[in-house]
């Protein structure tokens, strides 16, 4: 069996691998993406205050603290049995739109949107946001930075602390907004909107206006039926601070609609020879392998499974995009609902959808009356034992889950990471990817390989590895196993070292 | 001079965190200093830059992995070493690209860019496991760094 690999991956967090294994016909026989383990968190928090948490799991990822702030401080709200002032709730969501505006105006611009602004075969080096600003205008680039600096500094204003929020208290949130900040925040969030409209615009011009790339995104190598998982309101509609978790079938039948304390009766985890990382599946449907279909409870939680779970948008300018990407890409509807699009690429789109939603939520709760109320610290009298909180991560569905004894000292820890959700499906769209475009006899080249990585891109995973060393010296270990899971062969190197 | 000196890292990762200790010290150090500020990140690229707007000089502190690298051994870089040693060009971010590639997007949107960069790398031993603690080599490191960039920067210890 021949292996290619690819490595480094480009734009990825931390030092994952993609492993190809060919078969002995030169086809591809399997395709995973590995990445390397962080050991020891639970022991880390374990004797620690839960209290603790809000400031400890926002160190996990250099990538999305915000949202393990948070998921830690719902999961605070239920160890201590307190049900947050609808004041906390609409500033924590404030916060919370004011870092999904800079992550996923991030993920497009410098991440995923390169491949489509410069094309998918454009060479890597330009494949970032300087090729963005050589082609589309030095403009783009300032508004980039710009929405990124102002909402970096909404963060700052309610979570206390710029990179790492510190707000979050049990049932409480201990940064007040004055009204003179508040009508600042309001006129971030117009401009948040017209930036958003302004990226839908330019995904429109570049992307839907040329048929390449639209028969790129719909073509079969980049699209999988499986379940889609997202978080909803009380209406059916995207929320990304609180909710039920909902969960369609490949046809957009509701199968699961739950409270997140109860994940553990619906997610199952399996262990694999691969990866340190476990990979959950629907149990309700049950583990059929790495494959598609209403058989297999393989699902994903991303930007397109959110809109593909929800009934619409809670906010107006939204709700069009929404209705533009179903009537564009989709395939009508069933019972009042549109039916779910499985096109992988299509994820870039749902994320600028998102992001007006983001934006117009967040104009929204500025200009709620609520929001300069300073009583934002409840009372704590219960006795703490066992909390879960739940957010939509950028990259999916994240879940904190802690148990403490009676003075609130953690005994146990267990976080399921957006990225997590989506491992299956990351394997099956990479092995896709690659049996379409690695043929026998066909040459590998630089844009089949970049293909490859447009596969996983899409999901914007990341394996809350804060890791930071400095560049170029990515560690890269290989292990050779036979039939037989044995260990054949291990070798390392640093890759990009000059030593 | 306006200086930002940036401990780079995660300070509950064993290792990687030196980069925020050595910068932790140096606040003991520097403390009254108006033209030193001095910060800590576990970022890329983009946010090191928009950090760095309207200051003179720029002081990052990481670890870094190196092949045959003994843990504790600390070396002075340039942005051209950086540049040179990233066989992509893309620091290996999920969200957010390379400080090479962020310095010429800002240089060509015409931002006020520092002049001056100076990079510590500091050779680690373990960045993968959960630890406020450094390993023995890197924290002897950490003193020794501490006294480099002060004399760096020309300002005598006040220890």
């Amino acid at each position: 069996m021949k292996r290619i690999t690819i490595d480094p991956i480009t734009r990825l967090e931390g030092h994952g691998k993609i492993q190809i294994f060919l078969d002995t016909e030169g086809d591809v026989a399997n395709a995973y993406l590995q990445i390397p383990e962080l050991r020891g968190f639970e022991r880390f928090c374990v004797g620690r205050p839960a209290e603790e948490m809000p400031r400890i799991t926002n160190r996990i990822c250099g990538v999305c603290p915000e949202a393990h702030h948070m998921a830690a401080t719902k999961a605070l709200d239920d160890l201590y049995g307190i049900e947050p002032s609808s004041a906390v709730q609409k500033l924590r969501e404030l916060f919370y739109m004011a870092f999904y505006v800079t992550d996923h105006t991030t993920h497009f611009y410098a991440l995923g949107g390169p491949d489509f602004v410069l094309g998918p075969d454009a060479p890597p080096a330009e494949r970032n946001i300087l090729g963005v600003i050589h082609k589309v205008g030095v403009e783009i680039g300032k508004q980039v930075i710009d929405c990124r600096m102002r909402n970096h500094g909404v963060i700052k204003l309610l979570g206390g602390r710029g990179v790492h929020p510190v707000a979050g208290l049990p049932g409480g949130w201990s940064k007040a907004l004055s009204e003179e900040d508040r009508v600042k925040v309001e006129a971030i969030a117009k401009e948040n909107v017209a930036f958003a409209q302004f990226s839908l615009k330019l995904f429109d011009d570049i992307v839907l206006g040329n048929k390449k790339y639209v028969d790129l995104v719909c073509s079969d190598a980049y699209s999988h039926s499986t379940y889609s998982m997202g978080m909803v309101d009380s209406s059916n509609r995207v929320n990304f601070y609180d909710g039920l978790i909902r969960v369609v079938d490949p046809e957009g039948k509701e199968v699961l609609l739950y409270h997140p304390k109860d994940y553990a009766e619906h997610i199952g985890e399996r262990v694999e020879p691969w990866t340190y990382l476990k990979v959950p599946y629907l149990k309700d449907i049950g583990w059929q392998g790495y494959t598609d279909g209403a058989d297999s409870g393989v699902y994903t939680a991303t930007p397109l499974s959110r809109l593909n779970v929800s009934d619409s948008m809670a906010t107006p300018l939204a709700q069009e995009a929404f209705e533009r990407f179903y009537e564009t890409l989709g395939t009508g509807k069933v019972d009042g609902r549109y039916r779910p699009v499985h096109f992988r690429l299509a994820t870039h789109w749902a994320r600028l959808v998102e992001l007006l939603y983001a934006a117009e939520r967040m104009l929204e709760l500025s200009q709620d009356e609520e929001i300069t109320d300073p009583n934002l610290r409840p009372q704590v009298t219960n006795t703490p034992r066992m909390g879960i909180g739940s957010v939509e991560a950028p990259r999916g569905t994240l879940t904190h889950h802690y148990t403490t004894d009676e003075n609130g000292i953690l005994t146990g820890v267990n976080l399921i990471v957006g990225t997590t959700n989506n491992y299956a499906a990351i394997a099956m769209s990479i092995k896709k990817a690659a049996m379409s475009l690695i043929h026998a006899g066909v040459i590998v080249t630089e844009g089949l390989l970049n293909r490859v990585e447009m596969a996983f891109r899409s999901y914007d995973p990341c394996m809350s590895c804060a890791t930071h060393s400095l560049p170029g010296q990515m560690p890269l270990e290989l292990t050779i196993r036979d039939a037989d899971g044995n260990i054949i062969q291990e070798l390392s190197q640093y890759v990009g070292s000059e030593a | 001079m306006r200086t930002l000196i940036i401990g780079m890292g995660n300070p509950i990762l064993t290792d990687d965190g030196v980069g925020v200790k050595v910068a932790r010290v140096l606040t003991e150090h520097l403390a009254g200093r108006s033209q030193i500020k001095i910060a800590e990140a576990c970022t890329g690229g983009l946010r090191i830059m928009e950090m760095a707007l309207g200051y003179d000089r720029v002081v990052l502190i990481d670890a870094i992995c190196r092949k045959g690298g003994r843990p504790g051994v600390f070396h002075r870089m340039t942005l051209a070493d950086i540049a040179r040693m990233s066989p992509t060009q893309n620091m290996a971010s999920a969200h957010d690209t390379s400080l090479i590639t962020a310095l010429e997007m800002g240089k060509k949107l015409g931002l006020e860019l520092p002049g001056e960069w100076i990079i510590y790398a500091v050779d680690v031993d373990d960045i993968h496991d959960f630890s406020r603690h450094l390993t023995p080599e890197v924290a002897r490191a950490v003193p020794r760094l501490t006294q480099t960039i002060l004399d760096d920067l020309g300002i005598a210890s006040a220890a």
